[in-house]
């Protein structure tokens, strides 16, 4: 292996010399790489992690029944260790990498524009037909450079707002009649003083990021830290209404400070947050983590950023994709499309590992409908079902998202602790993540 | 001590012989034993070679290999020759100046504290005055033997503003709850607490075998002479412990300079990079930016600042001939 580096490295070397001017000494992406085939038989290995894994597994019994020749081998390999294994094998041409990988929204757009051909093509093997099947959004996001798509999607986080019913009783306010995050705030200071509730809590000084809330404010405005071409938004009008939101907020006193290990865990034990935006997984989560405030909580969508606007936003999302070096590749595919385009299948899924699905035709279960008895007897999740028909748009999150994130963060902690001016604080963010990053700043 | 090779080296000299001199006359008897492998000469060096290979491996050639990638810039293996691209961003990048700053704080402030407190606590340990000695060594030694993430996240808890004991511990006192961790200057605070908590009691511990070792004759002189306390400790102790001193002082300043564990468990480098070190960068940049061009720029910047006061310190502190 260094031996191998090494040499590699010294032919760079002598390549940049040669070129006398410091050219480019790397190889491309396929340089070195592994030359996968289409076998349609055989044993392929499938990349995932902690639940999901497990949920896939659920699926395997039944492809390998009606897939005889195949055989499927999932792998734990643990989040976050599969970005680093993933990143790590597409950068080496797809050297020991599995057959299917499961992807995060957070990495996908990063490895299309890095190594736009170390996923396979599925287009050509027929995911075009699956195009309008999956919830609104998802797909742009799977599309490569050249317009094929490159992974199946699988699990949708919607977000919604988790609101006190009682709190929101006792303060006198109608939850229908929060549309947007101006009437919330306007209905904070009163349940603020008839409960002591604050309405929502963040990680203040930023001791681990905590920016899905301002990512969910520029989101339900159709914005990101990027645009669909991969330029820098972080200063445009939409990501300073977010972060003024977040400062309204804090100017007012109905945001907590949950710095601080286990301290939103313990201010939503205490019942000292009115509500809590959170995304689809959410729902098991407080049910079964505060079992004592059964009946207290219900589910609405999100307040919109700006009056009027929209109301939906998929926080994340996840999908599956075959290695262009995998060797089985057609067999890869037929996995994917076993266990993800089958609402049967995808359900089971949904069951085991809790991983809300993107199919469309999944939701026609009545579990989607059944009302929840943590949640007053509401029916949740076709809460979320309904926000995810709204539609909503695709997010672009590069292969940059980590330093934007982090300069992002820096941003809200400067205004949050140190009064400063959002839309100063977020112009000084766009200007050095285009200093590090080389991208270009939106117009 | 020279660095003659193996087969020159004479099998009659001794190490503490001067290794130029009187070898040219041994090498005639010394030349008919050179085939073989195990020599007076050759041994030492065959004992050490474990320990260089392991270097080489495991640190020379890793230290040669960042020092390339600190020239180049991608990702994984497809790197690019950037020149000093990487050292010249290091120069405009306010953040890695912001990190440098912290760092230099945090030395300037902690390093003199924890050690003139190590320094009281072992006066106090070596005095025969103090009942029940063994228990109080242990006891000051014991958060040494602490992992660092276990003590950051411990102080997390501690340090909390809402539900932590020191607020509480404050509160009785009548004093209003601190953010420790929420504001810039006092979360500064928290992070030379942690590092003085975690390291005082094992330089305490040096300077008490220092102390151990000067000879009680030279206190019995300065009493004779009419030395008081203050003197005595002026000029007996503090020169009679200068060689620990430079050692804890350099030991220290490497050890601030690499500061991560703490910071990075209790503040994540916040607020707003107010506890940021350059050894967070460096993670930061190389581990979660995947910029390892980047972040090994960083290293040897910081190597060369290590290197720098390591040599000023032991100049100024060192035994003047």
């Amino acid at each position: 292996m260094s031996h191998q580096l090494s040499r590699r490295r010294l032919l760079q070397l002598a390549t940049a010399s040669a070129a006398g001017l410091g050219l480019t000494a790397c190889g491309d992406n396929g340089s070195g790489g592994v030359t996968g085939a289409d076998g349609d038989s055989g044993r392929i290995t499938v990349w995932s992690w902690t639940t999901a894994a497990e949920a896939l597994r659920g699926v395997v019994p039944s492809f390998e029944r009606d897939n005889p020749g195949i055989k499927v081998d999932v792998q734990d390999v643990g989040n976050p260790a599969i970005w680093d294994k993933i990143t790590v094998g597409l950068a080496s041409g797809g050297k020991g990498l599995a057959d299917v990988l499961h992807i995060g929204v957070d990495y996908l757009p990063g490895y299309l524009e890095k190594f736009p051909d170390g996923l396979a093509d599925l287009s050509a093997l027929g995911a075009d037909r699956y195009q309008s099947d999956f919830a609104e959004g998802l797909w742009p996001t799977v599309i490569g450079k050249d317009k094929a798509a490159r992974a199946l999607p699988w699990e949708v986080n919607p977000l919604g707002l988790f609101y006190r019913q009682d709190y929101f009783d006792k303060a006198g306010v109608d939850p229908a009649d929060i549309r947007s995050w101006d009437d919330l705030i306007a209905a904070g200071p009163k349940i603020l003083s008839a409960t002591g509730a604050r309405l929502l809590g963040l990680d203040k000084p930023g001791t681990t990021p905590d920016m899905d809330f301002f990512q969910n404010l520029m989101q339900l405005q159709g914005a990101f830290y990027f645009d669909r071409k991969g330029r820098i938004t972080l200063a445009s009008a939409e990501a300073v209404q977010a972060l003024t939101i977040i400062k309204r907020l804090n100017d007012d006193g109905l945001l907590a400070d949950t710095a601080g290990q286990g301290t939103r865990k313990r201010l939503l034990a205490q019942g000292k947050l009115a509500t809590s935006p959170d995304p689809a997984w959410a729902v098991e989560y407080l049910a079964t983590k505060f079992p004592d405030q059964k009946g207290k909580w219900r589910v609405m969508q999100p307040p919109a950023a700006v009056a009027g606007g929209g109301r939906s936003v998929i926080v994340n999302s996840t999908y599956l994709a075959v290695a262009t070096s995998s060797r089985r590749r057609r067999a890869a595919w037929r996995f994917i499309e076993y266990a993800l385009t089958k609402p049967a299948e995808i359900n089971r899924m949904f069951t085991s590992g809790g991983v809300f699905p993107a199919l469309g035709a999944a939701y026609d279960d009545p579990r989607f409908s059944a009302p929840h008895p943590f949640y007053g007897g509401q029916k949740v999740l076709k809460t979320f079902v309904d926000s995810l028909s709204a539609g909503s748009e695709a997010t672009n999150f590069t292969g940059d998202y980590t330093r934007a994130l982090k300069l992002a963060s820096d941003a809200q902690s400067q205004v949050l602790v140190k009064g400063a001016d959002p839309a100063r604080a977020l112009r000084d963010a766009a200007e050095r993540l285009a200093q590090q990053t080389g991208r270009q700043q939106a117009a | 001590m020279s660095s003659v090779l193996p087969e020159r080296v004479p099998a009659t000299t001794t190490a503490a012989a001067p290794a130029g001199r009187g070898a040219p006359a041994r090498t005639g008897r010394a030349r008919p034993r050179r085939r073989r492998l195990l020599t007076r000469g050759s041994v030492p060096y065959l004992l050490i070679m474990p320990a260089v290979l392991g270097f080489a491996v495991f640190k020379a050639y890793p230290i040669a290999s960042s020092l390339w990638i600190s020239l180049t810039t991608g990702s994984g293996d497809d790197r690019t020759f950037a020149g000093l691209a990487n050292y010249r961003r290091l120069l405009d990048d306010p953040l890695f100046w912001t990190a440098l700053k912290n760092t230099a704080l945090i030395l300037v402030v902690q390093v003199p504290l924890m050690l003139g407190l190590a320094l009281l606590v072992a006066l106090a340990l070596n005095s025969t005055k103090v009942w029940l000695r063994p228990l109080w060594r242990l006891g000051v030694f014991v958060p040494s033997l602490t992992g660092l993430v276990a003590a950051g996240v411990m102080f997390s808890v501690i340090l909390n503003r809402d539900a932590g004991l020191l607020n509480w511990v404050l509160s009785l006192f009548g004093v209003d709850r601190v953010n420790w961790l929420g504001s810039p200057s006092w979360a500064r605070v928290g992070v030379v607490l942690v590092i003085t908590w975690h390291y005082t009691g094992y330089n305490a511990v040096m300077y008490l075998a220092g102390l151990q070792g000067i000879p009680k004759e030279l206190y019995e002189a300065a009493m004779v002479d009419g030395a008081g306390p203050v003197r005595r400790f002026v000029s007996i102790t503090l020169p009679q412990l200068r060689p620990i001193l430079l050692l804890t002082v350099v030991l220290s300043t490497i050890g601030t300079l690499q500061l991560f564990d703490e910071p990075y468990v209790l503040t994540g480098g916040g607020p707003d990079n107010a506890t940021l070190t350059v050894t967070m960068y460096l993670y930061n940049n190389g581990f979660k930016y995947f910029d390892f061009g980047y972040a090994s720029a960083i290293a040897y910047a910081l190597a060369l600042i290590v290197s720098v006061l390591g040599i000023l310190q032991v100049r100024l502190m060192g035994e003047r001939r």
